[in-house]
């Protein structure tokens, strides 16, 4: 009787949008052991709408997102909420990178003129949809990249796309449950069925890093790009530790707290990529058994993908890894380009932030590095250094916007071409600056937080490289795509720094004080005020008259 | 103002007292602050301690800690290791570290450092540190906290440190599974105790780069292109600064964590300990927060280990309270001791300067030199589990840290493990004996100013009837002239005749120089240490310490003959009492200046000069001719208390009563034999410490102490013609 029913209303709902069929929703999950006793999980949702159709009447996107895209004009549009730093030089690359905190950028329509006002209004929107604090954003933490960050989707060549850019990052962005919810509530299955059904936000929030993001872009329907598609492209990646969980050993029980509800019914596709592998050198098994195995050359790389398809049966699936051996000790390859960010100095008067890139190939690889720094962190462009040089032939291009007090970042980008198996170290300093008092955030000795630089390369080489190809929606169009270049965009690691900080108690005791001091005061002022004191006479009482004559006597003395 | 250009001050009715009292006073004034010291040790007068940061939320957690077990195999393990393939060897076991260090899965790196040791030949000494990196999970690695063994081999003066290093990575091992942390835990292993500290701290906050951006040149004190007083643009062949670099190259380090907010450092040779000794002294006397103190000290309790500070024991209670006074006040007293000098009494010590708050806790038994310990045989004895218990919620209770040490003191001294003496308490003792030198410099003020004024008593009178008369006159004749304008001209009328006198008898510009000659005399001994040592061991084949001890001993006995003598080669005539007094009142507001500056930042630094000089301060007085014998007399006795209290002879006689206590039963000349030997050896130290480190403390007795003393000498010398 359940299975009728369950039957029928699957067939009402395919037929209903198999006659539209405008929309295609695709949910992918992929699994990568990483060196040193991680594990990544990474979810993709994708879901294919075609441009023209008006954002009124979509189906399987989510509305609330597709109305702020056309209401705004965004052409393209990132936003990640990330917890947790990925640590490229032990872990390699993530499918796409995210900052600590929360980070958005966004091309608008070149029929935008003031583009300023409407990312003010997009963050704000965006705030109120994913209840995180992106309305914080303002001119005074947006920087427009000039090389930094390029546009994913399809854009017409002849086109500006650099002055309809916006960036900003808020490092110190907690997130949460509360950012998660809102995000499951734009995939057509919420997290009734389908892959988002693993996404418990009791454990998810316990890995070591995990990150949620919402992408939107614009993809070419057809490979001569005369029609064009929006693509929604709901992502997280989690890393998992092996010492946490307490084993190398991983099923979705263990991971997510429950087996895996079969697929969305709505989804065309609903893939599970394991990265096998590494298991040439630690061998595991699989269980259940996988679909079929994908030998996938990327570049030189050979990458052993195992592929189930999951079918929206409502059968429950655990898929989970068993090994044979005990863990050993493993030995971390440094990926080919890896960087360390970190500040100099101590004391309140003046320190520095330096960028450490690492180029461990053979070729050399010019990157882009856009240093951020906010107003109250004024880094002078004079005391720049690249390898402890002030004028290095390194640098290829240079652009830098000063900062302005209250109302505008620091903003530098460099293009560097580093040397093949070389380091090379940015420096550049800056001086502490004293807020006005109503401007310390709460807890304001924690500390002050400096967002991530971003590193936009071009590697030679796809070791480590796990990103889709710009053309790519899906997992499958990673498998043998061997180019030239592999772009990618990195962020390093933030950090924090104390500004001097006002002794905060003492205006509070201050307050405590005269608080206490007005309140003791007020009580006998107000008597006063308010009441007389009159001597009542014990004897017979006086007439009115002779009251009034009494007190023209007084006056009299 | 109003009391310098005042020429009636000489007949107000309280320069007349001061003049009459301001012996006493300043007598009393020094007295007091004694007591007053004395006084704070008394429970009436100190507090016990408490908490203030409520994050740290001490004790709350549920401790979990079982990794005794492997804690003890890492002991064995390593005492193996150590045997079999390092004995005698002054080299770490890095490859053991490392190797366990990865099996915990942290993350490993090793640092090398570099040393070009300043003085002597230059030798060079190579270190290693190991160190791993646990880190937070759901952080991006922004905060950190350090646990830090230093690597002792077996065959070195100090006791080792394989039970510290054994209990370090045990805990590492238990924490590294646990999901709770929110600050990154850097395990440390340093080489060389306080060099591979230095090395790492410098390398981690970066204060290594050649081309020296203005964030490293606040590192260390000596720094090439520091002083703008080059020696070297002077003395062109000889080598004042060898290489032109630091003697310290920190090297660089390859991973790294973010601020660090605190500190624990262990020192435990075997886990068989009796109690735990907190060291809290760090660089230049500086002193972490008294929170993270307070709260070692009662995680340690709660642990149930016996914990120490100073002589003051934890399980040793006074029987009533005049013995917890006297208790109090010795482990006061032995805490300034500890202070003076400045040298941290452990890696800790370092920590300080970069603004991170950090404990050595040292592991102690009955066999302890340094004293008797009461009681301590009935101590039962401790063990890997205690240990890491106490271990675990000192560092859970600092991962509940959200903002970095701020409040609590940052200025105290401790009367025991917990009551404890703020910097409002105990300042007042120091101000007072800078009080009493600020009387005796005003006291000598008004009698210069009153004698001025006695001379032109009779000249000021006619002046005044005179200009009154004019003045009466003119008022007759026009009233447009205002009031203001003729009081101006009048003062300036009664000026001029004091101005002229003071130029007679007084000469600013021949002091002035004398006075700096004699600072920049300061300066230059204060280099002269690569000079001696440079030219002791090429000519005389001595090592730095001799030569450096030897030379500095020369050139102050020949400051001592050419100082008196220098304010007449820079004059024709002679001196006169007003030059005298004044540079007596300079040199006394100086160094009450001294003090109190000093004081901010090591308060026992500064209250030890204070009470060693201010009696000499106070007893100089400018020698007239001709005064009769009683007060040649006195004269020669109160240069004899100058030689006394010269800086060599207090670190000298000091160093002998230390060998003194030391070892009490030994022949005086031995003693005196010994306490030079130490004295060569502190000398070495503070030199070396100074130039690694940023030891202040030679620095500034060159540079400060030994000008001020030396003016001291000059006006205890020179003869002048009565006023």
């Amino acid at each position: 009787m359940d299975f009728l029913r369950r039957f029928l209303s699957y067939c009402i709902f395919f037929t209903f949008f198999l006659c539209v069929r405008c929309d295609e929703f695709r949910e992918e999950l992929f699994f990568k052991p990483l060196p040193s006793t991680h594990l990544y999980s990474y979810f993709q949702f994708v879901t294919l709408v075609d441009s023209e159709v008006s954002s009124f009447h979509s189906h399987l996107a989510p509305r609330s997102l597709a109305e702020v895209v056309s209401r705004f004009q965004v052409e393209e549009l990132h936003l990640t909420l990330t917890e947790g730093q990925w640590r490229h030089h032990q872990w390699g690359y993530p499918v796409l990178d995210a900052a600590p905190g929360a980070e958005l950028y966004a091309w608008f329509s070149p029929d935008v003129t003031d583009v300023d006002t409407q990312w003010k209004k997009l963050s704000a929107t965006l705030s109120g949809l994913f209840c995180a604090s992106l309305n914080f954003i303002d001119s005074f933490n947006t920087v427009t990249p000039q090389m930094a960050l390029w546009p994913m989707g399809a854009v017409k060549s002849s086109q500006n796309v650099t002055s309809q850019l916006r960036y900003a990052s808020l490092p110190r962005e907690i997130v949460c449950t509360e950012n998660l919810t809102p995000w499951k509530k734009l995939l057509p299955c919420e997290s009734s069925r389908g892959f988002s059904a693993l996404l418990n936000s009791r454990m998810i929030h316990n890995t070591n890093y995990h990150s949620v993001g919402v992408h939107v872009r614009k993809v070419c329907k057809s490979s001569d790009c005369l029609e064009t598609q929006l693509e929604f492209k709901q992502t997280v990646a989690l890393i998992y530790d092996y010492d946490i969980i307490k084993s190398n050993d991983w099923s979705f029980r263990k991971l997510f707290g429950q087996g895996l509800p079969g697929a969305c019914p709505l989804s065309t596709d609903s893939k599970i990529y394991v990265d096998v592998t590494s298991n040439s050198t630690q061998p595991f098994t699989l269980s259940p058994p996988p679909d079929n195995i994908i030998l996938s050359q990327r570049g030189r790389t050979d990458t052993k993908l195992a592929v189930y398809n999951i079918h929206p049966d409502g059968k429950m699936i655990n898929i989970g890894v068993k090994h044979k051996t005990k863990s050993q000790i493993p030995v971390s390859i440094h990926p080919p380009l890896f960087f360390n960010r970190y500040v100099l100095g101590y004391g309140k008067e003046f320190g520095g932030i330096v960028t450490e890139i690492t180029n461990n190939c053979l070729a050399p690889i010019n990157v882009v590095v856009l240093e951020n720094a906010p107003w109250w962190l004024p880094i002078q462009l004079s005391t720049l250094r690249v390898n402890g040089e002030a004028e290095s032939k390194l640098v290829q291009s240079q652009y830098y916007s000063p900062g302005r007090s209250r109302q505008k970042p620091y903003h530098l980008e460099l293009l560097i071409k580093l040397p093949p198996k070389s380091t090379t170290t940015i420096t550049i300093d800056f001086e502490f600056v004293f807020l006005k008092w109503q401007e310390y955030p709460p807890d304001a000795n924690h500390g002050f937080y400096i967002g991530s630089a971003l590193i936009s390369a071009n590697l030679p080489t796809a070791r480590n490289y796990t990103s889709l190809p710009i053309t790519g929606t899906t997992f499958d169009s990673v498998i043998n795509d061997t180019k030239l270049w592999y772009p990618i965009v990195f962020r390093t690691n933030g950090a924090m720094v104390s500004l001097p900080t006002p002794d905060f108690s003492m205006p509070y005791n201050v307050i405590c004080l005269a608080c206490t001091v007005v309140a003791l005061a007020f009580g006998p002022l107000h008597n006063i005020c308010t009441k007389e004191l009159v001597l009542k006479p014990s004897g017979t009482s006086l007439s009115l008259t002779q009251k009034l004559l009494n007190l023209f006597k007084k006056k009299k003395d | 103002m109003g009391l310098l250009s005042d020429p009636d001050v000489g007949s107000a009715k309280w320069v007349r007292v001061l003049k009459r009292v301001h012996g006493p006073v300043c007598f009393l004034c020094y007295v007091g602050a004694l007591v007053w010291f004395v006084l704070l040790g008394h429970r009436d007068f100190n507090n016990e301690t408490y908490f203030s940061e409520n994050a740290l939320l001490p004790g709350l957690v549920t401790n979990e800690f079982n990794a005794e077990q492997s804690a003890s195999q890492y002991y064995n393990e390593l005492l193996l290791e150590l045997e079999t393939k390092y004995e005698e060897m002054d080299v770490m076991p890095v490859s053991w570290l490392v190797g366990m260090m990865s099996h915990i899965h942290l993350e490993v790196y090793t640092h090398n450092f570099t040393l070009h040791y300043p003085l002597g030949r230059g030798q060079v000494f190579r270190g290693t540190n190991v160190y791993g990196i646990l880190r937070a999970p759901r952080t991006s690695s922004l905060e950190a906290l350090v646990v830090s063994v230093p690597y002792r081999n077996v065959g070195s003066h100090q006791k080792t440190t394989a039970a510290g290093i054994a209990l370090m990575l045990a805990f590492a091992k238990f924490a590294r599974p646990q999901k709770y942390w929110a600050k990154d835990i850097i395990f440390l292993v340093t080489q060389h105790d306080q060099l591979g500290m230095q090395a790492w701290l410098e390398a981690y906050h970066g204060l290594h780069n050649e081309n020296e951006p203005f964030h490293a040149s606040l590192g260390s004190f000596w720094k090439p292109g520091t002083p703008a007083f080059n020696m070297e643009s002077f003395f062109p062949n000889i080598p004042l600064r060898r290489n032109h670099k630091k003697a310290l190259n920190p090297g660089t380090l390859k991973g790294r964590s973010g601020s660090i907010q605190a500190a624990i450092l262990l020192e435990f040779s075997t886990p068989q300990i009796r109690y735990i000794e907190v060291k809290i002294e760090g660089l230049n006397g500086q002193l972490p927060n008294l929170d993270l103190v307070n709260l070692v000290h009662k995680l340690c309790q709660k642990s149930g280990i016996h914990h120490s500070f100073a002589k003051s024991y934890s399980w040793i209670r006074g029987r009533d309270s005049m013995d917890e006074w006297k208790n109090g006040f010795w482990t006061m007293f032995e805490m300034v001791l500890g202070q003076i000098d400045g040298v941290p009494d452990g890696n800790h010590g370092l920590f300080h300067r970069f603004g991170i708050e950090a404990v050595t806790l040292e592991g102690r038994d009955e066999l302890d030199p340094g004293g008797k310990v009461p009681r301590v045989n009935s101590l039962s004895f401790c063990n890997f589990y205690k240990l890491g218990i106490a271990l675990e919620s000192i560092l859970r209770s600092l991962n509940n840290l959200l903002e970095r040490f701020h409040q609590s003191y940052f200025f105290y001294i401790l009367a025991s493990t917990h009551r404890f003496i703020s910097i409002g308490q105990y300042m007042p003792s120091l101000c007072l004996l800078c009080v009493a030198m600020l009387i005796r410099a005003l006291s000598l003020w008004v009698t210069t100013l009153q004698q001025d004024g006695d001379y032109n008593d009779k000249q000021t009178k006619k002046v005044t009837t005179k200009s009154s008369k004019h003045k009466l006159e003119k008022a007759k004749d026009s009233d447009s002239e205002e009031p203001g304008e003729q009081e101006t001209q009048e003062v300036k009328k009664v000026k001029t005749p004091e101005k002229k006198k003071a130029t007679i008898n007084m000469s600013v510009l021949n002091i002035g120089v004398n006075y700096l000659l004699l600072h920049l005399i300061g300066y230059g001994v204060m280099n002269t240490p690569f000079i001696l040592s440079y030219y002791g061991s090429l000519y005389y084949n001595k090592p730095p310490e001799v030569s450096v001890y030897f030379g500095i001993i020369s050139i102050a006995v020949l400051l001592i003959f050419i100082t008196p003598f220098l304010p007449y080669m820079l004059r024709k005539g002679p001196i006169t009492y007003e030059e005298l007094s004044l540079v007596n009142i300079l040199v006394l507001t100086e160094l009450s200046t001294v003090c109190l500056s000093v004081a901010m930042q090591n308060f026992s630094l500064g209250f030890a000069i204070a009470v060693i000089y201010t009696p000499l301060a106070l007893m100089t007085s400018v020698y007239v001719k001709g005064s009769g014998k009683a007060r040649a007399c006195v004269q020669l006795l109160k240069r004899v208390w100058c030689v006394c209290v010269h800086p060599l002879v207090v670190v000298v006689a000091s160093m002998v009563a230390y060998s003194r206590t030391l070892v009490a039963d030994d022949t005086w000349l031995a003693t005196l034999g010994r306490g030079s030997d130490a004295a060569m050896q502190a000398i070495m130290f503070s030199v070396a410490d100074s130039m690694l480190y940023g030891n202040w403390l030679f620095n500034l007795t060159t540079s400060v102490i030994l000008p001020i003393w030396l003016i001291f000498w000059q006006i205890l010398n020179i003869k002048v013609d009565a006023p």
